[in-house]
């Protein structure tokens, strides 16, 4: 096993990555090493996709495939060996079928990669002997750690993308475009590229692939749930049954308001799921309660505590706990050994488990947040920020975005939004919020300084509101006075990364800690290039960011 | 050692170490479940802080720790006197592996095989936990006697389901308080308080290696719940159960395991004898006897689990130890 894919790797004695028997996140190495070879095979079978879409016969199921591969390999999604045993067997099916239509249409299949001849074992003992030619620092005594640590950015940013896309395919935001980017990418991949200067190049258009992926997430998510809006979240219970819905997508949450009308059961968010109360569609389900606990590596605790099942729909899972262990359920791409899984959209098991689970007994005294600025409301209010800024009233927007994590490091993220001045708007985005959302941060005029954009998946939400603010100042953004301040953890942050360095935004703190798979050249690209600043104290940071400004 | 935990809201659990035990096992061990992820000092989710007492700590990223005097990771705290180590979280945020009382009725009773009876209850909801019945195939509960003070513990034979139902294999021993009870008055309705799940003797899913189920007597029931849950979710792991018995006549019914072939078509069996009738076509002699007949043929060395009374349990746990099986691939529940 060797993995160093999320920010939380282990890094011990100069050593980055986890290569024992389990990574930090829980991962096997079983699991990790036949995640390896999945990959391997995606990238064949990309590679092919790349051919068909290139001819304009691309193949509709193949391509939904890859995303949904693609996104059970991110970090804290799915830890199910027998999962990805099947998914391996199914990627040579599949791999087999697009030659099979590339053969049909006389295409020659020359000049094809090792990983689209490659020929899984029959089962895991083969396959785990197999992992090897599949590591992702495969090739690293030629051609060096910073074409290795490329590579990685590219397919790590790959990941994100996927899970994006699969995020928007499965609300209905089926674009050729983003199919055939994301298997160009995978046939890229392919043939173990070693050319610093193309590498970066596709992890560029890789970036603005993203863009595009994200418009259409947020196109999917408006178009079936509306425009969010300012929505004031129940963070108490209420009395009754209930059941808690965690990771990020909307379209299971819906599905399972849908599934529990009438029951009498309430059902509550965590975790990335709080935004989904701004959507008018979702929020107009009475029996949508509120939001339960905090962000995802509290999990152990607020899993425990749940008086009824709980359904986890993207990442961010960890180990269950005895607990828990029975009446959580996964959906979608996650998966952890003996945890039943939804399929075919059935809650019956679930709903059977809120109605057998007692619920709570009473109902707390209310407490709430507000969430709900996306583009729309922002937008909607532009004149008021626009004379605010214009008045001196608003001096600064900070742009807090990325995943929560368990690193002492993170309490960064805390200071920064408590340190800053009063005068500075604070945009949110992502689970790093719930360190300090429920503080007091009071408003500006009519408007609240702390302002939730969403999940991370609504990234062209912020990305849009920035642009309009550049409009309405007839600037740029990297003029205007606003600073990004990233804190990463997962694959889904490495493609938003990609998509800011690509749009050219500068003015970008990363933390908490820099990728381990970028080498100390890499990450001097990123700064002497991209102007990507790693974070350094919260004060400093913000004292820097203000007398940029000014 | 005796360990002192603070919690935030400062309440203070009292708990004991062994030498080279981390604070996270010691606590674990009270049943008490502090935070924790990786266990390898890595990701800074079991971080706390020691207020006094000594200590050293095990490999960890330095990044993990917490700030200030006394940072700490609690998987790679290991104490060397007494500590007092403060939780960053109130108590009511610190999970337990809480032991619920129950009640329950008799739902249904009938034989299984000659020598054991299967035992069917039906939860009463109760505010704490509902009619959830909760358990992790493999484990066990205490049955008490409705009004009486015998009290014994069986291994749940069913999987864990939201009807309240739970399922006992019990061998009517003659002359035993419970199984003399059940063998003659036991009727369905009367009430059984239970107190469990209890028990530590559960699949390790995350193993990729062949699973060897070896079962004496009413051994087999918690390894028909294993089974079972392996049938249910179509687990492909390659899986053997050998199980041993006095008399031919004794063994599990074969459409118990006839049901369990249906999902879990790579299930062998293996029923072993011990004192064959004439023209038993069964392996003849004892399951740890049929056990080190099929480790000598053995591809890759099983995670082996077993289940049943001492002498049968010592004289498995003799033949794996022989094979050279890792103790880390033996689970073992004395019955």
């Amino acid at each position: 096993m060797f993995c160093f894919q999320c920010e939380q790797t282990a890094r011990q004695d100069g050593q980055a990555g986890c290569a024992s028997a389990k990574g930090v996140c829980g991962k096997d190495e079983t699991t990790a090493d036949l995640q390896d070879l999945l990959i391997y095979q995606l990238k064949g079978l990309g590679e092919l996709s790349s051919r068909l879409h290139r001819r304009g016969t691309p193949d509709q199921d193949a391509d939904s495939f890859i995303l949904y591969a693609l996104f059970t390999t991110l970090t804290n999604v799915n830890f199910d060996r027998t999962v990805f045993v099947k998914l391996i067997a199914e990627a040579a099916r599949r791999r087999d079928g697009l030659r099979g239509a590339l053969e049909a249409a006389g295409e020659p299949l020359t000049g094809l990669s090792a990983a689209a001849h490659f020929a899984p074992a029959a089962d895991l003992a083969g396959l785990l002997a197999q992992a090897n030619i599949a590591s992702v620092r495969a090739g690293l005594e030629l051609v060096g750690e910073d074409v290795i640590g490329l590579r990685a950015l590219l397919l790590y940013g790959l990941k994100g993308v996927a899970a994006y896309a699969h995020h928007a395919e499965v609300l209905g935001e089926q674009r050729a475009e983003i199919y055939a980017g994301i298997a160009h990418a995978l046939d890229v991949l392919a043939h173990d590229p070693a050319d610093i200067g193309l590498l970066l190049d596709e992890a560029l258009a890789l970036g603005q692939l993203n863009l595009t992926v994200m418009e259409a997430l947020d196109a999917a998510n408006t178009g079936s749930f509306g425009q969010p809006t300012p929505t004031r979240v129940r963070t108490s219970p209420v009395a009754g049954k209930a059941i808690l819905v965690s990771g990020h997508d909307l379209r299971d949450l819906h599905n399972i308001l849908e599934a529990t009308q009438g029951t009498g059961i309430n059902i509550y968010t965590h975790g990335e799921m709080l935004p989904a109360h701004g959507y008018p569609k979702l929020h107009a389900y009475p029996h949508l309660a509120g939001n339960y606990g905090g962000a995802w590596q509290n999990q152990q605790q607020e899993f425990s505590d749940f008086p009824g099942p709980i359904v986890m729909t993207s990442n961010c899972l960890i180990e269950p706990r005895p607990a828990y262990r029975n009446r959580i359920f996964t959906a979608g791409p996650v998966g952890w050994p003996g945890l039943r899984h939804i399929q075919h959209d059935d809650y019956a098991q679930v709903i059977q488990a809120a109605q057998a689970m007692p619920g709570f007994a009473d109902t707390a005294p209310k407490t709430s947040i507000l969430v709900g600025f996306a583009r729309e409301a922002v937008l909607g209010a532009a004149q008021t920020v626009i004379d605010a800024v214009k008045a001196g009233a608003i001096k600064h927007f900070f742009l807090i975005g990325g995943c929560d994590g368990a690193a002492p490091g993170r309490n960064y993220y805390t200071d920064f939004a408590d340190h800053a001045p009063d005068d500075t708007v604070l945009l949110t985005l992502g689970c790093g919020k719930y360190r300090f959302n429920s503080h007091e941060f009071g408003n500006i005029g009519p408007l609240p300084r702390l302002l939730d954009v969403g999940q991370c998946n609504d990234t062209y939400s912020a990305i849009q509101i920035a642009s309009a603010l550049a409009e309405a100042f007839a600037c740029e953004v990297n003029d205007l006075p606003l600073t990004l301040v990233v804190s990463w953890f997962e694959q889904k942050a490495a493609a938003v990364l990609l998509t800011l360095l690509a749009l050219g935004l500068r003015n970008l703190r990363l933390g908490p800690s820099l990728p381990a798979f970028l080498t100390p050249a890499l990450l001097n690209v990123l700064v002497e290039k991209f102007g990507v600043q790693p974070i350094t104290t919260a004060e400093a940071d913000i004292a820097a960011a203000l007398a940029r400004a000014a | 050692m005796k360990l002192t935990l603070q919690t935030r809201d400062a309440v203070s659990l009292q708990i004991d170490a062994a030498p080279g035990q981390s604070v996270l096992a010691a606590a674990e061990a009270a049943g008490l479940y502090p935070p924790a992820m990786c266990r390898d000092g890595q990701c800074g989710q079991c971080a706390a802080h020691v207020r006094a007492g000594s200590y050293e700590m095990g490999p960890h990223s330095a990044a993990a720790l917490p700030a200030g005097p006394g940072g700490v990771l609690l998987c790679r705290c290991l104490p060397t006197a007494d500590l007092v180590v403060a939780l960053p979280y109130d108590d009511a945020q610190l999970p337990r592996q809480s032991v619920p009382v129950r009640a329950a009725v008799v739902e249904a009773l009938h034989p299984c095989g000659a020598a054991a009876v299967s035992l069917v209850l039906r939860l009463v909801p109760d505010a704490a936990s509902g009619q959830a019945a909760d358990f992790l195939p493999g484990q066990y509960m205490e049955l008490r006697l409705p009004g009486g003070t015998v009290s014994r513990a069986y291994s749940l034979a069913n999987l864990p389901n939201w009807d309240g139902e739970l399922e006992f294999l019990i061998r009517l021993v003659p002359g035993g308080a419970f199984s003399g009870w059940l063998a003659t008055t036991a009727k369905p309705g009367d009430r059984l308080e239970l107190r469990g799940p209890l028990g530590h003797f559960t699949l390790d899913e995350a193993s990729p290696r062949p699973r060897w189920m070896v079962g004496g007597g009413c051994g087999f029931a918690p390894l028909l719940s294993m089974l079972r849950q392996m049938a249910s979710f179509q687990d492909p792991t390659p899986v053997k159960l050998i199980y041993g018995v006095n008399r031919a006549a004794e063994a599990v019914p074969e459409a118990l395991l006839a049901e369990l072939r249906a999902d879990l078509p790579q299930l062998e069996t293996i029923l072993a004898v011990w004192q064959p009738e004439p023209g038993c076509t069964a392996f003849q002699g004892s399951s740890a006897e049929a056990l080190a007949v099929a480790l000598k043929t053995a591809a890759t060395p099983p995670d082996l689990y077993v289940c049943g009374p001492p002498k049968m349990l010592d004289a498995v746990l003799a033949v794996a130890r022989a094979a050279g099986l890792p103790p880390a691939q033996i689970f073992a529940e004395r019955l």
